[in-house]
Formats: C-alpha cells, structure tokens, sequence
C-alpha cells in the first residue's frame, strides 16, 4: 500500500514537472499556432544558470540579509527570468522571420537553436557534457517517512499548483491575459478592436519563458544532475504532454502531462525490466493518442476547411 | 542560322557550368581545410549571384536542351575520380559516405521535399537497413548481398508502417509522431541485447563478388586503388541508379500527385489522387532508399552503433535536403555531399559538430530557405521553347 501511494506520489510530482513545460507549448502554441520545439532546452538552460549562480557568492550575500527559504525563491526568480529574456531574444530571432510562412521553417529553426542552446551549454560551461550534481536547494526532510513523502516532493506539487494558479489568474483576469486570449482566438478581429497584438505575443513570450525556467528548476531537483542535453527529451515529453492533453488547452497540459508520468512510473515500477522500456511505452500512447484521438483529452475538435 | 548559333551556344554553356562544377567539388574535397571552405563558399556565392542576375535560369534551359551533355561530364568525372585522387583512401572514404548519404537523402526528399511531410524517423529506416542486414549476416551467415536486400524491403515495410500516421495526420502531428518513432527505434536498440544494444554490432562481413572481396585493393592503370574505390564504384552505381529513378519519378505522374498533395491535400483528394496509396508509397519509397544505403553503410565500415541512427543523424538528413533543395534531385545530392565534406574537415573541432549542422540549418532558413538549387518551375510540352512564362505554382 504504501509502496502504491509512494509511486503515486512521485508521478505527480514528475507530472508536476512535465505539466509545466505542457503550458509553455500549449501558450506559444495559442498565441502563434507554431509549436515553439527548443522548449525543453530553454528549460534546461535555467536549471544551469541557477547553477552557475550557486557558484557566485549571490547566495551568501543574499542570506545575510534574508531568510534562507525566501533567498532560494530569488535565485530561483533569477534564473526563470533569465530563460524569460532568452525566450524573448528565440522569438526575435528564429520565429518572428518566419511569420506567415510555411510552419515546417519555424519548426525546423525551433529544433536547431535547441540545439545550438545545448552545445553552447555543453562548450562552454566547464566539462558541461558530464552529467553535473544539481544543489539541493529545496528542504530535504521527510513528513511521514511511513510514507515516504519528503518536503522536495510536497514542495514541487505546490509550486506547480501555485504557477498554474497564478497563470490562470493572469490569462482570465488581467487586461493584457485577455487580450492574449484574444489574440489566440482570431488575431485579425484582436487587431480591428484595437489590441496590441505584437504586446501579447511578447508578453506571452516572456511568461511562457518564466515558466519554463522554474519547470527546469524543478526537473532538476527531481532528478538531482542535470545534463547538458536532458532538454531534448525535456521537451519532446512535455510536447507530447501538450498534444495528449490538446494542444492549447491549459488544463489539457496538466491532464497529459499527468498521464505520461503515471504510465512510465508505473511501468517502471510494475512491469519486470520495466525501466528501460517507460519511455517506449509513454511514447506508444502518444502515437495512439494522435492517431485516434487527435485533439487530446481536452482539446477542441477542429473541421478543417479549404 | 541563328537558331543553330544559339544552340552551340548552350552546349557551351553546359560544358563549362558542368566542368566547373565538378572542379569546385574536386578542389573542395582536395583542398585543407581552409581551402575547402574558400572554394565552397566561392561556389555558394556564385550560385546565389547566377541566381540573383537570372543567368541560372538560362543555365538551367542550357541543361535542359543538352540533358546528355552535361550528365556525360558528370559520368566522366565520377568515373575518374579515384584516378584524380591517386588512390587516397581518406579522399575516398568521403566522397563514398557522400554517396551513401546521398542515397538516404534522395529518399528523404520523396517525403519532405515532394510532399511536404516532414520525417524526423529518416534515421530510423537508415539504421534498420543497416541492422537487418548486419544481423542476418552476422548470425545467420548469409550473403551480404542477400542482406542487403533483406534490409531495403524490411525498411520499406517498415517505412509502410511508419506512413499509416501520415494518413491520418499532418503538420505538427506528423512531426511528433515520427519524432516518438525514432525515439522508440533508438530505445529498443539500446535495451535489446539481442541487437547489439549499445554496444553496436562490431564485424560486420564486406561483400564479394565472384570470390574476390571488396576489401582487397586493386591495381590499375599503374596506380594502387585502396578498398575504398571498390565501394566508390558501388555505391556511386547504386547513386546513380536512385539519381535515376528519383527523376524519373519527379517527371511522371506521380511526383506531380506528390507536389499536389504538399500544395493543399484537400484539393488533391477533390481532383481524383488516392491519397493513401501516394502518400504510403512516398514513404515506403524513401524508406527503401534508406534502407538500402544502411546496408550499405554497414558492410562499408564494418561497424555499426546506435550512435549512427539517432535523432541527430535524422536531423542532419533534414539539414541536407533542406542545404541542396527540396524537391530537386540534383540539388539535395549536392546538399548531402557539401555537408559531408564540411563534416570531414571539420574533423578536428568534432565537439562543434552539432554546433555547427544547427547553425547551418537556421542560416539556410533565415536567408535561402529554397535551398542552393531551388525547385524550378515544372515545364511541359510546348511551353519549354515558347516565351510565354508558366503561372508559378509557389
């Protein structure tokens, strides 16, 4: 029994992980209608510069002055904001030229400066293509060891809970939320009632990449290392969280991303030799997924018209 | 008179482009690395300014008019080559990787450059081409060549199966599901024991022919030819067989199904083309030139490694259609040999590699996303002499 609950338990929490990075494709998606693939790296790359800010002496110096917990969420805001403004320069760079044309180039260009974002990591940062020790920067004691659920695990659900409570409050509540929403929905009739349709779409960028810096963050104390290239895999799971899901729905994010978690702990955990078939069998489902069922759990059914 | 004058003319003009294309390529693979590059980027600059002054236009009617003219050069140039190259070994082995890459590309371009699906799992087919045959080979002690044959149909089985998908979906969807297939293939070979997992499959056979192998090297014309021209002289045989083939398909009826299908599906299925079996056959197809170059591959280096067949390999495949052309056959196995060469020159900065294809790729995008050698407008009948220009289908 408690074995059962300890494995439920870590499937939320690598949901948790994979629902967030779900959001991000399912926002650029909504705003952009492409799929925006160096998602996982960009992730991967906060989880990195929160590391190369661990070495510094930002930490001491903030804990002189601060609580421990309260300087942890800073470093933390540091680096999602950093993969914010990384997401902003990707859009600039490698999305907005291919506006308006055929949706493989903005594809293919996603998928090469995902790549670029893991060499430079794996060149430059020092021997960046071995796997490196991620801090523990989340509590570490146990509640009900019993249980065996521990801080780390209480604290990632929460935090996800929390992130996706704060977006859906921005998305439905505030001025510039709704007008993304609009812009989502027919950006021509945004731009005749007048919306800034170009604000949205940065704005958009720029929580899209907040939230991906704190999912790398998160990935990371999960699976305590991170290597240069976790993003590619990162990112074709919570794609595939998205799509399972229903592309561009926010809760459809969270659905999917539940689901591939569930299959591959519990494959991992049930099936002899399991372990190196999860990812396999996660990925089955979403083939079938596609192929049956294509607009997700909670996607809409779209008619396509000529 | 004048129409004669004209014609000489255009023989020039073909003699000369040809020839100079096959210097630049000669010089490209000859030269160090800094030579390579210059001779590279002076060929590349000089197709865009040809392009850019419209003289790639009566470049390409000068061709068109003296098909035979230009392709003999070409034959003579590829049959000479390990003359010109003094039997060097290392020369060799890049130019018949160029080849083997050559074949995976052309078959590639059936799907992504004619149709317009794009194929994450080329790697895949590679790779279970390679396996298929080194497998049979390894264990059951089979002829190479029967392996080989074995792979190219296993991979267009296989590649039928990975086409079912396409018929149901498209876009981003089809992406993802080629990307989960070619993932599945990389996991199921790392975990299979029985595969090799990651240990590879390490002595792999050469082939032979009537009792002389292929690994032995030749003598001839007074120059010793290393083993490597042997698979040159094969693999630029079975080229030019796929060279062949993709052509005459870009001509018939069904390359044109495949361009209506990647201009608007709905349309082509409205006028009377049966999706299901163009689009499987343009997947199946590619699937089987993969294979075949995987075969191939395997008995040429006599190793293979899951290294060889995974998510990047596929993208570099993306990389080389997409540097030559799509949907032009000439064009994407420039592609695929330009990058191969880039490839082995850079040999020294190997941790660039990746690096480098992924800066390739978005370079290519942001400033010539028709490729080096665009898809040209399709002329039929009597519209090829007449002045009357045909209404451009992109």
């Amino acid at each position: 029994m408690s074995l059962l609950l300890s494995q439920i338990i870590n499937a939320i929490m690598l949901g948790s992980t994979y629902s967030l990075i779900a959001i991000g494709f399912s926002l650029f998606f909504g705003v952009m209608d492409i799929v925006v693939f160096s998602a996982g790296d960009v992730a991967i790359v906060a989880a990195f510069s929160i590391l190369v800010l661990m070495g510094t002496q930002m930490l001491p110096v903030l804990d002189s002055i601060l609580p421990h917990a309260v300087s942890s969420v800073v470093m933390v805001f540091v680096g999602a904001m950093i993969t914010a403004l990384l997401m902003l320069l990707m859009y600039r760079l490698v999305i907005k030229p291919f506006e308006g044309k055929s949706p493989l180039m903005p594809l293919l260009s996603t998928i090469a400066s995902g790549i670029v974002l893991r060499e430079l990591i794996g060149i430059f940062y020092p021997q960046g293509r071995n796997p490196q020790a991620f801090p523990q920067m989340l509590p570490s004691g146990t509640i009900s060891s019993s249980l065996m659920i521990s801080w780390r695990n209480v604290i990632i659900i929460l935090a996800t809970v929390f992130l996706v409570a704060l977006l859906y409050w921005f998305v439905n509540k505030t001025k510039i939320g709704l007008s993304i929403q609009a812009v989502s929905q027919n950006r021509e009739a945004a731009m005749m009632v007048g919306l800034n349709w170009r604000l949205s779409i940065l704005v958009t960028f720029l929580i899209g990449g907040f939230l991906l810096g704190v999912s790398g963050f998160l990935v990371a104390s999960y699976s305590e290392v991170v290597r240069f290239d976790m993003g590619s895999m990162y990112g074709l799971k919570g794609f595939s969280a998205a799509v399972v899901g229903g592309l561009g729905s926010m809760f459809g994010g969270i659905a999917g991303g539940m689901l591939i978690a569930f299959i591959e702990v519990f494959v991992t955990a049930y099936i002899p030799g399991g372990s190196a078939y999860s990812g396999v069998a996660g990925f089955l489902m979403v083939i079938v997924f596609i192929l049956f069922k294509p607009e997700g759990i909670l996607g809409e059914k779209t008619v396509e018209k000529v | 008179m004048q129409r004669a004058a004209f014609a000489s003319k255009n023989s020039l003009v073909t003699l000369l482009v040809s020839v100079l294309a096959c210097v630049f390529l000669y010089f490209a693979l000859v030269g160090s690395l800094f030579v390579a590059l210059a001779v590279i980027g002076i060929g590349l600059a000089l197709i865009v300014l040809g392009e850019y002054r419209g003289k790639a236009e009566a470049i390409h009617t000068a061709f068109g008019e003296h098909r035979s003219l230009g392709i003999t050069v070409l034959i003579i140039f590829v049959l000479t080559l390990p003359f010109l190259l003094k039997g060097n070994n290392y020369l060799l082995h890049i130019v018949v990787m160029g080849g083997i890459y050559s074949v995976v590309a052309l078959g590639l371009n059936f799907q992504m450059g004619s149709t317009g699906m794009v194929n994450f799992a080329t790697a895949a087919f590679f790779g279970t081409g390679a396996y298929t045959s080194a497998l049979l080979v390894t264990k059951f002690n089979i002829s190479p060549w029967l392996g080989t044959v074995s792979g190219l149909v296993l991979a267009a089985v296989l590649g039928l199966l990975f086409g079912i998908p396409a018929l149901k979906t498209r876009g981003y969807y089809l992406s993802l599901v080629t990307m989960a297939l070619q993932v599945i293939f990389t996991l199921m070979i790392i975990n299979t024991s029985w595969l090799g997992g990651p240990n590879g499959v390490p002595g792999i056979p050469a082939y032979s022919l009537a009792g002389f192998s292929l690994k032995t090297s030749v003598v001839l014309f007074g120059i010793k030819l290393p083993y490597q021209a042997n698979y040159y002289y094969l693999v630029f045989g079975i080229l030019g067989l796929a060279v062949l083939v993709a052509a005459r398909l870009y001509n018939s009826h069904v390359g044109l199904a495949w361009n209506a299908i990647e201009q608007d599906e709905i349309v082509a299925v409205t006028q009377g083309i049966n999706q299901t079996k163009i689009k499987l056959l343009a997947f199946a197809l590619g699937a089987a030139f993969a294979g075949l170059a995987g075969a191939l591959y395997g008995h040429y280096t006599s190793f293979i490694g899951v290294e060889n067949f995974d998510f990047s390999i596929s993208l570099i495949f993306i990389c080389m259609v997409l540097l030559g052309g799509m949907d032009n056959v000439l064009g994407v196995v420039l592609g695929a040999m330009l990058l191969t060469i880039v490839d082995e020159k850079l040999r020294d900065f190997a941790d660039y590699r990746m690096l480098m294809y992924s800066l390739i790729l978005i370079i290519i995008l942001l400033a010539r996303s028709q490729g080096l050698l665009p898809k040209r407008i399709r002329k039929y009948g009597k519209l090829r002499d007449s002045k009357i220009e045909p209404i451009s289908n992109g």
